[in-house]
C-alpha cells in the first residue's frame, strides 16, 4: 500500500511539474504580445481625451507590479494560479477571468468529456468487435471510416452537417441554445433543450477521437487475438464475449487508458473552430475572441492553461487507473515490495 | 532434358531472385514492398498528381485566382460544365452557352444574368490569358537587403479557356474569382505550407530527439520532460495564441512564412519523441557494440550506423505528419488568423462559408472540400503503405 502511495505522489509531482513548465510557456506567450497591461488601460484613458505621458505609464506599471522582472512576475501569476485559482484580471474588459469563464468553462469541458466519452463508447465495443470478427465488409467499412476521421478534420465535418442540414431541414442547427431559453436561469426545460441542442456538437467534437480511438482499440485487439493466451483459453473452452472480454480486451485496453489526456487534447484542439462554426458562446469561441478580436493575451492564457491543465488531470488520472486495473502495472508498481 | 532445363532454369531464376533480395539495398526492398500495396500505390499516384497540379496551377487556371482575374459579371455564378450536346445537335468542340446581362423594367431595373441557348462559345486549348511567371520568387521581408526577388520566366498560355466572356468550371465567390483558379493554387499553398512546416520541425525534432537520446540521462530525463510538457498544450488554441502575433499590417507573403514557421515551432515534439526513442534503442543494439569494438569513433558510428538504421522511420514519420500540417494551416486560415486574402488556400476560400446565404444557394463554395481531403487522404494512405514497407518484419505478418 505504501508503494502504491509512492507511486500516485510521484505521478502528481510530474503532474505539477508538467503544469508548471506549461505555465512558463503560456506566460512567456502572454509576455510576447506587443504591449502590455498599463499601455493597454492608459491608450483607453487616452481616447477618453486625457493627455498621457511616459512617466504615466511608467507609474500604471509600478502599480500593476509590471516593473518586476519577468521570473518575479511569472511566479507571483502562478502562485495566484495554484494557490487561490485566481487568474487576475481581463487588461482589455476589465473584469476579473474567473467571473468571465467561470461557467462557460465548465460547460465546455464539460463538452469535450462527454464527447470524449461517446467516443469511447463507440470506438471500443466495435474496435473490439471489428477485430475479432473476419467481415472483410465490416473491416473495409471501419477502416474506411478512421481514415475519414483522420481526412475530415472536425470543423469540416461541421460545415458539412450544416450544408446538409440547412439544404435538407432549413435550420443549421447551431447554437447551444434555443432563442427562447438563451438568457434564462437554469430549469428542466432549459435543460432539455440544451441537451437537444448539445448532441450535434458533443458528436462532432468527439468524431475524430471515435476514429483515431477505433483504429488503435481494432490494431491492439487484432495483435493481442493472435496471442498464445487466447488460444489457450479457448482450447479450455471459453467461448465469445467472455473470451473477449475476460482476456485479449483487458490487455487491450490498457494503452487506450493510458492515451485518454491525447484524445482530449484532440478534442480541445477542435474545440475554437467547431464552436465558431456552430456559434456555441462557450471557452472556445471566448478563446477566439480573446485573441483574433482584442489580443487578450491575460484570457488567452488563462484559457490555454486551463485546458491543459484538464488534460495533465487527466493523465494523472489515467495513470492511478490503469496501475489499479492492470495487473501488469500494478506489479510493477508493487513488486518493490517483493525484490 | 528438357524437364531438366527447366528446373535448372527455374533454380537459377529462383536463386537469382534470391541474390537480388539479399543483395537489395534497404530503398530497393522498401520500394518493392510499397509496390505491392495497391492502395499506397494509387495514394501515391494521386498524390504525384496533386504536386503536379500544384506545381503547374498558374498554367491549368483559366484566370488569376486573385481579385485581379475577378469576372465581375459572373458573381456567385453557378459551375458551368462544358457541353457536347444542345437542342441544336452535338459538337465535337466543348462549349457553353451565351450568358447575357440584361437590366429593364421588367426585372426592376437589377442585372439579370439569362443563358442563351442559341449561341454557343467553345472551349479553347491552350488559350492566351493572364500573365504568370514560372520559377519567380519573391520576398518582402523587413529591410531592404533581406528582400529576394527572382523574376523568374513571363507566360500567357493556359491549358483551356474560351471564346468571349469566362468558364467556371467550379464557379464563382462572392467577388467573381474564379474557384477552379482559386483551388488549385490553394493546393500549391497548401503543399507549401505542409513542406516548411514539416522541413522546420524535422530539424527540430532531429536536434532535440538528437541529443537527447544520445546522451541520455539526466539531460534526456528534463528534455523530455518539456517535450512531454509541451505535447500536452492543445496545439491549435497555441496556434491560434501565436498567430494573434502577426500584425495586420504584414504582407501576405510574411503572413505565409510565420504560419508555416510556427506549425514547424509546435509539431516537433511528436517527431522529436520518434528520434529518441529510435536512438535509444539502437544505441544498445549489437551491431553499434561490433563497430565500436572495432574502434569507429562516435561520429562514424552515429552517421554510418545509427542514420541509416532509422531514416526510412523518419521519413514515414514526415509523410505521416504532413497532413497535420495543412490541416491546421487551413483551420487557422478558416477562422481568419492564418493566411489571408491575396494568398489562397483552402481555409481563406471557406471563410465565408458558415453564412446561411452560402449554405442555401452557392453549395459549390465547397468543391474544394473535396480537393483537400483527397489530398489529406492520399498523404495518410501513402504514409501507412510506407510505414508498412519500411518494416522489414511486416511480410511475415
Amino acid at each position: 500500500m505504501l508503494q502504491f502511495a509512492e507511486f500516485i505522489l510521484k505521478r502528481a509531482g510530474l503532474a505539477v511539474v508538467t503544469l508548471v513548465i506549461v505555465s512558463f510557456i503560456v506566460f512567456s506567450l502572454m509576455e510576447m504580445v506587443p504591449g502590455n497591461c498599463a499601455e493597454r488601460y492608459l491608450a483607453f484613458k487616452n481616447t477618453q481625451g486625457e493627455q498621457i505621458t511616459v512617466q504615466d505609464i511608467k507609474a500604471e506599471e509600478a502599480r500593476l507590479g509590471l516593473d518586476r522582472p519577468f521570473v518575479v512576475r511569472w511566479g507571483s501569476w502562478l502562485a495566484n494560479v495554484f494557490f487561490r485559482g485566481d487568474f487576475g484580471d481581463s487588461c482589455i474588459l476589465r473584469v476579473n477571468i474567473n467571473q468571465l469563464l467561470g461557467q462557460k468553462m465548465w460547460l465546455s469541458i464539460g463538452i469535450c468529456f462527454t464527447a470524449l466519452l461517446l467516443a469511447y463508447v463507440i470506438a471500443i465495443p466495435i474496435g473490439i468487435i471489428s477485430a475479432s470478427s473476419r467481415s472483410p465488409v465490416l473491416n473495409n467499412s471501419l477502416r474506411l471510416l478512421s481514415y475519414l476521421g483522420l481526412a475530415m478534420p472536425n470543423f469540416l465535418l461541421a460545415l458539412m452537417i450544416m450544408l446538409f442540414s440547412t439544404v435538407v431541414f432549413g435550420d443549421s442547427l447551431t447554437g447551444l441554445f434555443s432563442k427562447e431559453y438563451r438568457d434564462a436561469p437554469w430549469s428542466v426545460d432549459r435543460i432539455i433543450d440544451f441537451l437537444s441542442r448539445a448532441c450535434l456538437p458533443i458528436f462532432i467534437l468527439g468524431w475524430s477521437a471515435t476514429a483515431f480511438a477505433l483504429q488503435t482499440v481494432r490494431a491492439l485487439m487484432s495483435d493481442e487475438n493472435g496471442k498464445l493466451y487466447v488460444t489457450a483459453a479457448r482450447a479450455r473452452g471459453i467461448r465469445g464475449g467472455r473470451l473477449l472480454w475476460r482476456y485479449p480486451a483487458r490487455h487491450a485496453l490498457g494503452p487506450i487508458v493510458n492515451s485518454v489526456g491525447f484524445d482530449l487534447n484532440r478534442v480541445f484542439n477542435e474545440l475554437p473552430i467547431v464552436a465558431i462554426i456552430l456559434t456555441l458562446t462557450e471557452a472556445g469561441a471566448l478563446l477566439l475572441e480573446a485573441l483574433a478580436r482584442s489580443n487578450d493575451q491575460q484570457l488567452a492564457g488563462a484559457i490555454i492553461f486551463m485546458l491543459t491543465a484538464s488534460i495533465v488531470a487527466l493523465n494523472f488520472m489515467s495513470d492511478v487507473l490503469l496501475a489499479l486495473l492492470d495487473p501488469r502495472v500494478r506489479s510493477g508498481v508493487m513488486g518493490r515490495a517483493q525484490a | 532434358m528438357s524437364q531438366t532445363n527447366d528446373a535448372s532454369d527455374a533454380t537459377s531464376t529462383d536463386q537469382q531472385r534470391k541474390e537480388a533480395y539479399f543483395t537489395a539495398s534497404q530503398t530497393q526492398l522498401i520500394w518493392a514492398r510499397f509496390r505491392r500495396n495497391r492502395t499506397a500505390m494509387f495514394a501515391g499516384t494521386v498524390l504525384i498528381l496533386m504536386i503536379v497540379i500544384g506545381l503547374t496551377a498558374p498554367f491549368l487556371s483559366p484566370y488569376d485566382p486573385t481579385i485581379a482575374g475577378r469576372d465581375k459579371d459572373y458573381q456567385n455564378g453557378a459551375p458551368q460544365i462544358p457541353m457536347f450536346c444542345d437542342h441544336k445537335g452535338c459538337s465535337w468542340r466543348p462549349f457553353l452557352h451565351t450568358l447575357e446581362r440584361t437590366r429593364s423594367i421588367k426585372t426592376n431595373f437589377r442585372w439579370v444574368t439569362k443563358v442563351n441557348t442559341d449561341k454557343r462559345r467553345y472551349v479553347q486549348l491552350f488559350a492566351t490569358g493572364w500573365e504568370y511567371r514560372l520559377l519567380s520568387f519573391e520576398l518582402d521581408m523587413p529591410g531592404k537587403a533581406f528582400d529576394i526577388d527572382i523574376p523568374g520566366f513571363k507566360f500567357t498560355t493556359h491549358l483551356f479557356g474560351i471564346d468571349k466572356g469566362g468558364i467556371h468550371i467550379f464557379g464563382t465567390d462572392a467577388g467573381g474569382k474564379d474557384i477552379f483558379s482559386r483551388t488549385l493554387h490553394a493546393v500549391w499553398t497548401s503543399l507549401a505550407v505542409g513542406t516548411i512546416g514539416v522541413l522546420i520541425s524535422f530539424v527540430l525534432a532531429l536536434v532535440i530527439g538528437g541529443f537527447s537520446g544520445y546522451f541520455g540521462g539526466t539531460f534526456d530525463g528534463v528534455v523530455q520532460m518539456i517535450t512531454d510538457a509541451v505535447r500536452t498544450v492543445p496545439a491549435i488554441p497555441l496556434f491560434m495564441a501565436l498567430a494573434a502575433f502577426v500584425p495586420d499590417e504584414w504582407s501576405a507573403e510574411m503572413r505565409f512564412f510565420f504560419i508555416s514557421i510556427i506549425l514547424g515551432l509546435i509539431g516537433w515534439p511528436t517527431l522529436a519523441r520518434r528520434v529518441r526513442t529510435h536512438l535509444l534503442s539502437e544505441r544498445n543494439q549489437e551491431y553499434v557494440l561490433a563497430a565500436r569494438l572495432c574502434g569507429a569513433s562516435p561520429a562514424h558510428v552515429i552517421r554510418h550506423h545509427l542514420l541509416p538504421s532509422f531514416s526510412s522511420y523518419i521519413i514515414v514519420d514526415l509523410v505521416i505528419s504532413f497532413p497535420y500540417m495543412v490541416l491546421s494551416e487551413t483551420a487557422l486560415s478558416f477562422i481568419g488568423l492564418g493566411l489571408k486574402d491575396p494568398v489562397n488556400s483552402l481555409g481563406v476560400m471557406l471563410q465565408n462559408v458558415t453564412k446561411a446565404d452560402v449554405l442555401l444557394n452557392y453549395q459549390w463554395y465547397f468543391i474544394p472540400v473535396l480537393f483537400f481531403i483527397a489530398l489529406v487522404l492520399a498523404f495518410v494512405f501513402v504514409g501507412d503503405g510506407l510505414r508498412d514497407a519500411a518494416d522489414p518484419y511486416s511480410d511475415n505478418r
